[in-house]
């Protein structure tokens, strides 16, 4: 091969040249990519509605996350006919704003849950995660019966809220400081739910039979609230445009 | 005599990861964190210890080679 | 300008650590492939779930995943890397014994947290990235560790040109760290809990996912391999690669263009337009440096047909190439939109996943290690050639029951959600596309069992070799020691 100096043996004959073009090569991509995600402002669309996890549903969103419900279920509606008539509105970029991780999901062993939430009663998400196939008999879905027999660790509510807050999502100081008590309202029967509520509006009251919290209650109440924070009804075209 | 010194190296970067690992576990707030503090510190000590085993089991064969009339 | 040393003594090579890692390969095949055939089972009839917390699908499927690329894929990526690299450039590996065996059994320690973590219910959420954020630390700290040893061995080449499939290895060893490194960017919620959040979140969550995950293919599964290719099909049929100007090309147009494909896990989701066209017409125009590798590994064979028949290690190699060419032309079909707006959500990605899986990474994987057990442990040959033979034919067929019955189900589902009766109502419910597939997933796990029956007469094959010597009378055709003299080294 004949040596001239932009040849690629140039390349080949010096290692660190070849390491930091091929650097170079595979960062471009990635750059021009994920970058502007950041910078064009209409990525997120400007809809009202959508808000912080309250920190039962934050909790239930980690069970959702560390069972892998995401490798079955879906949480992303795409603009397609068949499926805003089977599922709803298409999802918005700005429905998932706030999910760390985000959880659309990549494949469907089991329908799309991106707007589950207030479809089915509390009631029938407990018994249909105790026992899938006793709702739906040619289900393939496991059993959650061990969510309802564990206990809700509840020890670093106000510690996840403001990790949760330093990547980002606008938590108040007084969401964080009532940490603790409103997820335990939120799954109290009867409490007074004036000020969670008026903190984290539409979030669903999940009451647990028996004393404890399990994590099914925050799982349940994380469910409940999906896909119901943006009232479509309440948007304009402007509005969902990207 | 070069690989001497990196084996060397290494087997002392084992001490500080080994520390590391009980500190995890002495701390930890899960049940997965306790089990890879532990884990790291007995995969680290093991290590280390073979490293150390491996070092003296070279200069015994070594040493026997000498005995019996070969080149080192 | 060049930056080799110049040594004409033999060197001593370190073949103990890769003789490690060939053997951990094998090992974490035949559970990871074990492991899948469950999940397929579990995916037949949910009984098999158990009612367990650590034995269900969702908590499986990660340990599967992780086992079939990190564990296997992995093991036999560093083992083969580190072979090649010392060979090629005729130099014992940089950093001493000490640390190659250390980047062993931290890798194997990776891989053991990584999975128990997922059994006992800790995951990150994020597909082919699950494990916690002090998991993904020391990933991280055993890569680099390996990218020093690897470039260290480079450095002090004895070879002034550096051989193509260091390229790739050296592509796939740098762009899987930077990949990691930026997608498990997460917050802690304390340095003494496993639980973290990301850094990103929404729409550019997902993009960082895919731009690695979708990467985790091409880097990981594909130009690593691609670097195993480069080497063992010209060492197993004697003949040199087919093109160099070629490899240069597709070499560079490969690793540029596959970073870009990303947003075809995406269509149709809430990430802008203007990204998922990117990702399409960037995921077409890969299909030609893909083809490229796939052109320069077979014509490499060119004057080497026949030892096809007598070569069943060669075979797996060269049919790993064929499944790599069709996979990476199902790829770019899957990645027009009109095609994904069928094909995403269903079992075809599936299908595709594993023709590449079993079809191109583990079958190149097999044709490595085949010439390479004999090298390694000093045999003449692999003890029982015929055994080979089976293994081929059972685990290929294991792969088109698979990839077919992937298809069929694919594609019934993506049809079934979008058929509408003659009043104008969605024709199906969700549940009873569940049921249509059923059937197929039958066929899909008599797929997978037969690909795990093949990896276990591997297994037994490569202890047997290991053990002791050849049984005296074998049909093998050319021997061994014919093809080292044809290679030359």
């Amino acid at each position: 091969m004949a040596h001239k100096f932009f040849s690629h043996a140039t390349i080949e004959r010096n290692v660190m040249l070849l390491l930091v073009l091929a650097l170079i090569t595979v960062s471009i991509g990635g750059i021009v990519e994920v970058v502007p995600l950041f910078t064009i402002e209409t990525t997120v669309e400007h809809v009202k509605g959508v808000r912080p996890y309250s920190p039962l549903e934050l909790a239930g969103r980690n069970i959702y996350i560390r069972e892998g419900c995401y490798l079955c279920h879906s949480q992303q509606i795409r603009s397609l006919r068949d499926e805003v008539e089977r599922y709803g509105h298409w999802s918005l970029a700005a429905e998932s704003m706030y999910d760390h991780p985000f959880q659309w999901g990549s494949k469907r062993i089991g329908p799309d849950l991106a707007r589950v939430g207030g479809k089915y009663s509390n009631d029938w998400h407990s018994a249909h995660l105790i026992n899938p196939q006793a709702l739906v008999p040619e289900s393939l879905m496991p059993s959650y019966r061990f969510l309802a027999e564990a206990p809700l660790r509840m020890d670093e509510t106000a510690e996840h809220l403001r990790t949760v807050r330093a990547v980002g999502v606008p938590y108040t100081p007084e969401q964080i400081a009532n940490a603790q008590a409103d997820l335990e309202t939120q799954a109290t029967l009867g409490a007074d739910t004036a000020s969670l509520l008026k903190r984290y509006p539409k979030a669903n009251m999940v009451a647990t039979p028996g004393d404890q919290i399990t994590e099914l209650t925050a799982l349940i109440a994380y469910l409940q609230v999906l896909g119901t924070m943006v009232d479509f009804a309440d948007t304009s075209t402007e509005a969902l445009q990207q | 005599m070069d690989d001497d010194i990196a084996d060397a190296i290494v087997g002392w970067c084992m001490v500080p990861l080994c520390l590391l690992g009980l500190l995890i576990a002495a701390r930890a707030h899960d049940s997965e964190m306790y089990l890879f503090g532990f884990s790291l510190a007995g995969f680290t000590a093991l290590f280390g210890f073979g490293l150390i085993k491996r070092h003296y089991d070279q200069k015994d064969q070594a040493r026997a080679r000498v005995k019996a009339g070969d080149h080192v | 300008m060049s930056d080799h040393v110049l040594s004409t003594a033999a060197p001593d090579y370190n073949e103990e650590v890769v003789r490690k890692f060939i053997i951990a390969g094998m090992f974490w095949g035949v559970i990871a492939f074990a492991l899948g055939t469950y999940l397929a089972l579990e995916l037949t009839w949910p009984a098999f779930n158990l009612g367990f917390s650590f034995t269900n699908f969702g908590r499986l499927r990660p340990v599967h995943t992780s086992a079939a690329i990190f564990a296997f894929g992995g093991s036999i990526l560093f083992g083969t890397a580190l072979h090649v690299v010392q060979r090629t450039c005729r130099a014992r590996l940089w950093g001493g014994p000490a640390l190659a065996n250390f980047i062993f059994w931290g890798y194997q320690f990776f891989i053991v947290m990584a999975a128990l973590s997922y059994v006992m219910g800790f995951s990150k959420g994020r597909e082919y990235a699950e494990p916690e954020w002090h998991i993904d630390l020391w990933l991280t700290l055993v890569w680099v560790l390996m990218t020093v040893v690897y470039v260290g061995t480079l450095l002090r080449r004895a070879e002034p040109h550096i051989y193509v499939a260091n390229w790739f290895y050296l592509a796939f060893l740098i762009t899987v760290a930077m990949l990691h490194i930026v997608n498990n960017l997460t917050l802690p919620v304390s340095f003494f809990g496993a639980k973290s959040y990301s850094l990103f979140s929404g729409v550019q969550d997902a993009m960082v996912q895919w731009w690695y995950g979708h990467n985790a293919v091409g880097f990981f599964l594909t130009a690593g391999f691609l670097g195993m290719m480069y080497y063992f099909i010209p060492k197993a049929a004697g003949r040199p690669v087919y093109s160099y100007r070629l490899s240069i090309v597709h070499f560079w147009a490969l690793i540029f263009l596959y970073i870009w494909a990303g947003p075809h896990h995406l269509h149709y989701t809430a990430l802008p337009d203007w990204t998922q066209t990117l990702g399409m017409a960037f995921s077409i125009m890969l299909w030609m440096p893909s083809w490229g590798g796939m052109i320069n590994g077979l014509m490499t064979l060119s004057g080497a047909w026949d030892k096809l028949r007598t070569d069943p290690g060669l075979r797996f190699s060269v049919t790993a190439v064929g499944f790599y060419g069709m996979a990476t032309f199902e790829g770019p079909v899957m990645s027009v939109r009109e095609v994904n707006s069928l094909s995403h959500y269903t079992d075809w990605g599936i299908g595709h996943v594993h023709s590449g899986a079993l079809g191109w990474v583990a079958f190149i994987s097999f044709g490595a290690m085949y010439y390479l057990i004999p090298v390694l442990w000093k045999r003449e040959r692999m003890w029982s050639v015929k055994l080979i033979s089976w293994h081929y034919w059972i685990a290929t067929l294991g792969i088109v029951f698979y990839i077919s019955s992937m298809w069929v189900a694919g594609i019934m589902q993506g049809l079934m959600w979008r058929a509408y009766d003659s009043f104008g109502f969605l024709q199906y419910s969700f549940i009873e596309s569940v049921v249509a597939v059923h059937p197929y997933y039958i066929i899909r796990m008599v797929g997978g069992l037969c690909f795990l029956a093949g990896s276990v007469m591997m297994a037994f094959n490569m202890f047997m070799t290991i053990r002791g010597p050849q049984p005296a009378h074998q049909n093998t055709g050319r021997g061994f020691g014919q093809r080292l003299a044809v290679a030359g080294e």
